[in-house]
């Protein structure tokens, strides 16, 4: 009965992680595209139905950070009827917002940065995964790891229902609060939580830090970029994932602009490639100038080095040291190295993690009172939170029933798609040379996007599991070169 | 024995929805006999849904080779590459069983996939395809089948 099968992930790969790379009469590169997928039918979808089944809707879109969506979408909901959830409401988002960007960061750091970085860049192919990271770091290590994300986990559904389906966020507050008892839980889980962001990024200092070779690949000049930054800060302009203004500072680390996220369509404008489904988002008081770097050209990143350029520090204290190091390290403010991603991305889970701490001992978040039920009629909302990935904007009109006539999603990975764009094609014009591509050379390229975290989301769990990768070289008159596969 | 019967997809998303859909309608008729889950998680999270288990099934849907849409295919783990996935978010279910090898977890010693070929996965809201839909049944069919084999083979090395 049992037939062997190999699985070809070309149908798929039309639209999921596909890099093109042109070379020239020298086997030298022209040009390097990196593809994301089109999610098709989103908005029609939406159209017509109630606003409140948006945070449900938008959540199960994408099976990889569902709880970005679902307070993103409550937050645009709060907008959209104008209502200001209670302290204890926004506390609780807060915390369970705190824990699942601890436990995102925590997973993309073992299983996506570690074979980069702890098991090494050119490691053989068959080590570069999380069981070469176990190899490395310790069984008992990768054990820990494992069950500090499912506590993780099960402190979210405590409050939320289930991950993918939260039944969280409302109107103007939240649907459970969080009683004295739990409060107990969430007190012990953070205190493992922000031992574990410490622990982590002691690994990064002995593993990373401390071997010149990843130092150097941090700083070299395949993997830098002098763009704009955004990310949301508080009132002190210190990094915050859940609220605050959008703040973006220059490729000289100057604050550009600083404008509550519901003005964003004032500030970030969209422009369109013929090779790509991805819309690329920019600066609209620079403007488009191509896919170039520097003052004058508009585009911008998001997700950790980006955050923790625009801002001006952390809001708790183990974090803000870290910060002052990481600053300190790589040559004062901004840093332009991509690859430094991995290193803020542990930054910011310590911070989370404190977060969580605080919030878990802060006495509001068992006060009862955790909605305030909306009175306005609705019109238009605009929400919005940092995933681990980056800004991500939900934005609604509604007739006066609250049923929705237009629904716009800007996520993460588009606000980020020009600077992913340039990296590859840099990364691949300095490491392929007259038309040799290997394994490891692929895996180099590879680097220069995995370092976003991007996510192509939504239909990507399906059988095998994984978003396969290829790369095509095209010749100069577009004929196929050769082909390196993932997957 | 603890048998879990996964079934994985995005019931928003035209064909991706299949494996929900199977799941569901398992639900009543498996009752008792092994626990029916429905999940759109992927990566390392079908880890966590796995544990503590004997026997696994997965139904999923895939989008790629040349079979029609609904076409089904029985594969175990081993069937499928193994691949490095170049994002957590993607790891595949081979590295989720080398994980929990390694790591000596409580992991499912069979595992059963059930791979429905799809013909749209990017349209929400799309709805799902008369093909696809067809292979229901024969799913069901045949998962109900493969538990009582197993559970019958169990039988026979346990006496």
């Amino acid at each position: 009965m049992k037939q062997k099968i190999t699985i070809d992930p070309i149908t798929r790969l039309e639209g999921h992680g596909k890099i093109d790379i042109i070379l020239d009469e020298q086997g030298n590169v022209e040009h390097a595209y990196f593809q994301v997928p089109e999610l098709r039918g989103f908005e029609k979808f939406a159209e017509g139905r109630p606003a409140e089944d948006m945070p449900q809707i938008t959540s199960r879109i994408c099976g990889v950070c569902p709880t970005a969506h679902h307070m993103a979408s409550t937050k645009a909901l709060d907008d959209l009827y104008k209502v200001e959830p209670p302290v204890a409401a926004k506390k609780i988002r807060e915390l369970i917002y705190s824990i699942f960007f601890v436990e995102d960061h925590a997973l993309h750091f073992f299983f996506l940065g570690g074979p980069d970085f702890v098991v090494g860049p050119t490691a053989p192919k068959g080590q570069r995964n999380i069981l070469g990271v176990l190899g490395k770091v310790g069984l008992e290590i990768g054990k820990e790891v494992i069950a500090v994300r499912r506590q993780l986990r099960e402190l979210i559904t405590l409050v939320g229902g289930k991950v993918i389906h939260p039944v969280f966020g409302l109107p103007g507050g939240i649907s459970k609060g969080i009683t004295e008892k739990d409060q107990e839980r969430f007190i012990a889980a953070s205190q493992k939580a922000v031992e574990f962001g410490r622990f982590c990024l002691k690994i990064f200092n002995d593993v990373v830090l401390k071997n010149k070779q990843y130092v150097d690949w941090i700083l070299s000049d395949t993997y830098t970029h002098k763009t704009y930054y955004m990310g949301l800060v508080d009132q002190n302009n210190r990094v915050n994932f859940y609220d605050g203004h959008l703040r973006v500072v220059g490729p000289d680390g100057s604050e550009f602009t600083k404008f509550p996220s519901g003005d964003y369509l004032k500030h970030v404008a969209e422009h369109v490639e013929p090779w790509s489904y991805v819309k690329f988002c920019y600066l609209k008081d620079i403007g488009w100038k191509g896919f170039t770097e520097g003052e004058s050209s508009g585009i911008y990143a998001v997700a950790p080095l980006a955050r923790l350029n625009a801002a001006d520090g952390m809001a708790t204290p183990l974090a803000q040291e870290a910060y002052e190091r990481f600053f300190d390290t790589l040559g004062g403010k901004p840093v332009h190295h991509t690859l430094a991603n991995h290193w803020a991305r542990l930054i910011e889970l310590l911070y989370a993690a404190e977060r969580m701490q605080e919030l878990s001992n802060d006495p509001d978040i068992i006060d009862p009172n955790i909605r305030k039920i909306p009175d306005n009629t609705p019109k238009e909302g605009v929400g919005v939170v940092e995933a681990p990935r980056g800004t991500l904007i939900h934005h609604y009109q509604t007739n006066e029933r609250g049923l929705i006539t237009m629904a716009n999603l800007i996520v993460a990975t588009q606000n980020n798609a020009a600077r992913i764009a340039m990296s590859v094609d840099k990364a691949a014009r300095g490491v392929i040379q007259n038309g040799r591509v290997d394994d490891g050379i692929l895996n180099l390229v590879e680097m220069a996007f995995r370092a976003y975290d991007p996510c192509h989301g939504c239909a990507t769990h399906a059988l095998p599991g994984q978003m396969p990768l290829i790369v095509r070289i095209l010749g100069p008159d577009g004929s196929l070169v050769g082909e390196v596969k993932r997957g | 024995m603890r048998t879990i019967v996964l079934g994985l997809g995005n019931e928003l998303l035209s064909d991706d929805a299949i494996g929900i859909l199977i799941a569901r309608r398992l639900q009543s008729e498996l009752n008792g006999v092994a626990d029916v889950i429905e999940s759109g998680l992927s990566g390392l999270a079908l880890l966590d849904l796995l544990l503590g288990y004997d026997q696994a099934i997965i139904i999923d849907s895939v989008s790629t080779g040349m079979d029609p849409p609904g076409t089904i295919t029985e594969m175990e783990p081993e069937d499928l590459g193994h691949v490095i996935a170049p994002s957590p978010h993607y790891t595949g279910l081979p590295e989720i069983i080398s994980i929990a090898r390694e790591l000596g977890l409580e992991f499912p010693d069979r595992v059963r996939i059930f791979a429905i070929k799809a013909s749209d996965l990017e349209t929400i809201g799309g709805g799902i395809s008369a093909q696809v839909i067809l292979s229901i049944e024969k799913v069901v069919r045949r998962i109900k089948e493969l538990i009582q084999t197993w559970n019958l083979e169990n039988a026979i090395i346990s006496s």
